[in-house]
């Protein structure tokens, strides 16, 4: 009958990461041009190595957005996850052993924030609020203060290279857009794009609404978990409050990626983006000599810049379909 | 009762009964389907048919009561326990996810995997298209989203994949309320017959149930207050049943009110844009003018560029002989416009709030000195408009939501009236509304244009267009393809023209008078 025409499918990135990756190139060399490191492995690694925890977390939080649901307890359990490292990975649990914890920890503080909300009914941002409070005062009490020891198999092994030309921040996030990939094919993934998009026909499709949220909840918290850990590798040591700047860089990277924060369309390759926009914008700012403040600016400006041109594009995408209907 | 045949029953309903708080949704219902039996369900708005397929389909568990399915105890615990002992249901309110595509939503929830526990999204999207085929469907890609597609489209959908499961017993819940082609259901639902499955049919078109059904259960306030074989029933004795009213066919034609010598209400002028080509009519004060056209063949893009809701690339609109910019819903409002939108559960109505604020929003600075809300005032005002929809007060203070589909469209309407707006451009404003509150639509309809308003009126039942209008535009592929007007308004002549026949001048002349 009419022309077959392959349109995008639902979960693959709109047009909003698009216009990040164009940001990111030309912000990547403006910060190239200042600072002469920037382009040699050990800029490149360097860069990737400071995206990698904001990336995960984000990509965390994109698994719940989608689902319809906010969370905001990602910074408690990085918190927590960064003192258990700095505590526990130097003693007998060893890296393999605190890793293993911490992605408990994340799946343990993720499966009470879905039994809050799904279970219980209570709204998300209010219930995760409540979570996150609680992580950090459970994070001061394994490390009242900065200082800890994370061993040195994370800090060495996780950040710097493979040899002497793969970073291991860049095999790291490739692996997680690799599993999103995978995630956005299952009926898990797919369930949460449901749910997301509207709750009562997931419902009335058969679709059991309160595992779905549930799974989303335990994922991120995972993720979250996972975040910590990537952190305490990069600092090499235990901070209780070293997360508390990034709750609003999380939502930035969400939203920056085009995932709607209402639920049900975007996915974790553009929040990924999102951060390393976020992350090659402070450098280029720090490389310019731009006091700290302007960073904020900046963030500011380019978030909502990309969810403007995200909705701009997404809306020019859907016009040719309105015609061949 | 000689209407069942001799074979067990597949379903067997006996006394269930069904409480909202102080509603009786259900009361003390019983009755038998047998296998292969298309059993009509009828009953206006609040009657009750909503509850029951709900029960049936195992969305809700009714309170008393029981239910068998070929002599087995029957109580689902979720919809997809219901569908896997046979019962499929096409809901009213349609239950795709638009964000995903027409192959996933055909297979949700458990769409087939391969060994890597992966949803293969290629192979499901040809599966689908082999079984929409199979239905009978060869015009949706079924790699698109169901929010890309037009609403009749989205219901082909939503019926699809209600039936490919072969369900033994199929509840179709106003199957046609967005569907053009009626033909095509009525095909499926004679194949699914034919199979041995057997079908309850919940419509409000009484042509539609004598059509396919041999016998219909008629509820009222929840209860079952007539099971009958059809043929033996009059219309009047049906509606009479239901509600003791009649629909479009019973409702007294009326003299045109059209009052020519008053410069147009609106006249629309080779308006052109996306979805919409070369469209010019005119619209005289007192008059009715019908809009019919297939699903999907611009009259919503039309309506909406009316009121400034969908871009026009060129074109002219006139208000009382003067051109006006339609920017807004806003600017056409002010024109005296006013756009009763398709989709009323989402365009419609304002969901959380009260009856009352729904009906006063576009006039409440008139209620609100010093810019608190005088609710006394406010009350008053909506209370004056209430008798042209046939509102009752009572509803007012209640949350919208509460309210049947005939009660919201009523608010919804009350509106658009209470502006005092000159025009009002009426989208399917009697789907999924029960016989009484379409009565009181036509009524308000009749009385609008006798005090010199105008309408413009888009409607999927073609015998409402033959019955209220003046003369009718047809659409096709977005195009004006013809007017039709006195002898030769007619569901035939629209049929044949909306379906792309070239137009015959026999009724009216070709372009509007203006």
């Amino acid at each position: 009958m009419s022309e077959r025409v392959r349109w995008p499918r639902s979960f693959r990135p709109a047009t909003g990461p698009l216009v990040a990756v164009v940001l990111y190139v030309a912000m990547y060399l403006i910060y190239g041009l200042h600072a002469s490191s920037a382009f040699s492995l050990f800029g490149l690694t360097n860069l990737l190595d400071n995206t990698v925890v904001l990336a995960i977390a984000a990509a965390g939080l994109t698994i719940v957005v989608l689902a319809g649901e906010l969370d905001l307890s990602g910074i408690g359990v990085i918190a927590i996850a960064n003192a258990t490292v700095a505590t526990t990975s130097t003693g007998s649990l060893g890296w393999g052993g605190s890793l293993v914890l911490v992605l408990a920890i994340g799946a343990a503080v993720g499966l009470v924030n879905g039994w809050l909300v799904a279970e219980l009914r209570l709204q998300s941002l209010a219930a995760t609020i409540g979570t996150m409070i609680a992580c950090e005062g459970v994070a001061l009490m394994i490390l009242s203060a900065p200082g800890g020891e994370v061993a040195d198999v994370i800090a060495n092994g996780l950040t710097g290279d493979i040899g002497t030309s793969l970073p291991v921040a860049a095999l790291i996030i490739a692996g997680i857009v690799l599993l999103w990939l995978l995630f956005a094919r299952s009926r898990t993934g797919i369930a949460i794009y449901a749910v997301g998009a509207d709750e009562g026909a997931a419902r009335l499709s058969g679709l059991d609404v309160r595992r779905t949220r549930l799974a989303a909840f335990v994922l991120a918290g995972i993720a979250y978990g996972l975040a910590g850990y990537m952190l305490s590798a990069e600092t090499g040591s235990g901070d209780p409050r070293a997360s508390d700047s990034f709750l609003l860089f999380m939502y930035a990277s969400v939203a920056i990626g085009g995932t709607s924060l209402s639920g049900g369309r975007g996915g974790v390759f553009g929040s990924i983006v999102g951060a390393g926009l976020l992350t090659v914008m402070q450098k280029m700012l720090f490389a310019l000599g731009a006091a700290e403040f302007y960073t904020n600016v900046f963030s500011g400006i380019i978030m909502l810049l990309a969810v403007f041109i995200g909705t701009f594009s997404a809306a020019i995408a859907r016009r040719p379909l309105r015609r061949a209907g | 009762m000689d209407a069942a045949p001799q074979r067990s029953p597949v379903l067997e309903i006996r006394a269930i009964g069904k409480r909202y708080g102080a509603t009786v949704a259900l009361h003390d219902v019983s009755f038998e389907l047998a296998p292969g039996e298309v059993c009509g369900l009828l009953g206006e708005n609040g009657a009750g048919k909503s509850t029951l397929v709900k029960a049936l389909s195992g969305v809700i568990t009714p309170d008393t009561g029981e239910m068998r399915l070929a002599a087995a105890p029957y109580h689902p615990h979720d919809i997809n326990d219901a569908r896997r002992q046979g019962v499929a249901t096409a809901f009213q309110e349609l239950s795709l996810v638009v964000t995903l595509s027409v192959a996933l939503n055909l297979f949700l929830p458990r769409p087939t995997i391969t060994r890597a526990r992966l949803v293969p999204v290629r192979r499901l999207e040809q599966e689908a298209e082999r079984i929409l085929r199979a239905h009978g469907v060869t015009d949706i890609d079924p790699a698109r989203p169901v929010g890309d597609l037009p609403l009749g489209q989205r219901q082909r959908v939503e019926i699809v994949r209600a039936m490919h499961r072969n369900p033994r017993l199929l509840l179709l819940d106003e199957p046609t309320a967005a569907l053009a082609d009626r033909e095509w259901l009525f095909a499926l639902v004679q194949q699914a017959v034919a199979r041995g499955g057997s079908v309850l049919y919940i419509s409000h078109k009484l042509d539609e149930i004598r059509r396919l059904c041999r016998r219909c259960v008629i509820l009222r306030n929840g209860r079952k207050v007539l099971d009958s074989v059809v043929a033996a029933m009059r219309d009047e004795d049906i509606f009479r049943s239901m509600a003791g009213r009649s629909a479009v066919e019973q409702f007294a034609p009326a003299p045109s009110a059209i009052r020519a010598q008053a410069a147009p209400a609106l006249r629309a002028e080779r308006l052109a844009g996306d979805g919409v080509e070369e469209i010019s009519f005119t619209l005289a004060s007192g008059e009715i003018l019908g809009v019919a056209g297939l699903e999907g063949h611009g009259q919503s893009a039309l309506f909406k560029s009316l009121v400034g809701l969908h871009p026009l690339r060129g074109g002219r609109i006139e208000i009382d002989g003067r051109p006006r910019g339609m920017r807004s819903p806003r600017a056409a409002r002010a024109a005296g416009v006013v756009l009763v939108p398709e989709e009323r559960k989402t365009e419609g109505i304002f969901k959380d709030l009260a009856t009352a604020a729904n009906i006063s929003l576009p006039v409440i600075e008139r209620a609100s000195p010093l810019h608190l809300l005088h609710r006394r005032r406010e009350r008053t005002m909506v209370a004056r408009i209430l008798p042209a929809v046939d509102l009752a007060t009572r509803y007012l203070p209640r949350n919208i939501a509460a309210l049947s589909g005939g009660n919201q469209q009523k608010a919804v309407l009350a509106r658009a009236l209470i502006a005092q707006s000159r025009c009002l451009l009426l989208f399917d404003p009697t789907r999924g509304v029960d016989v009484g509150a379409k009565q009181s639509i036509y009524r308000m309809m009749r009385g609008f244009v006798g005090d010199g308003g105008a309408i413009l009126f888009y409607s999927t039942e073609l015998d409402e267009l033959v019955h209220l209008c003046d003369r009718c535009i047809v659409l096709y592929r977005n195009r004006m393809i013809g007017e039709v007007a006195g002898a030769a308004l007619s569901q035939e002549h629209i049929l044949s023209l909306a379906a792309g026949h070239a137009p015959r001048r026999t009724g009216g002349p070709e372009q509007a008078a203006g």
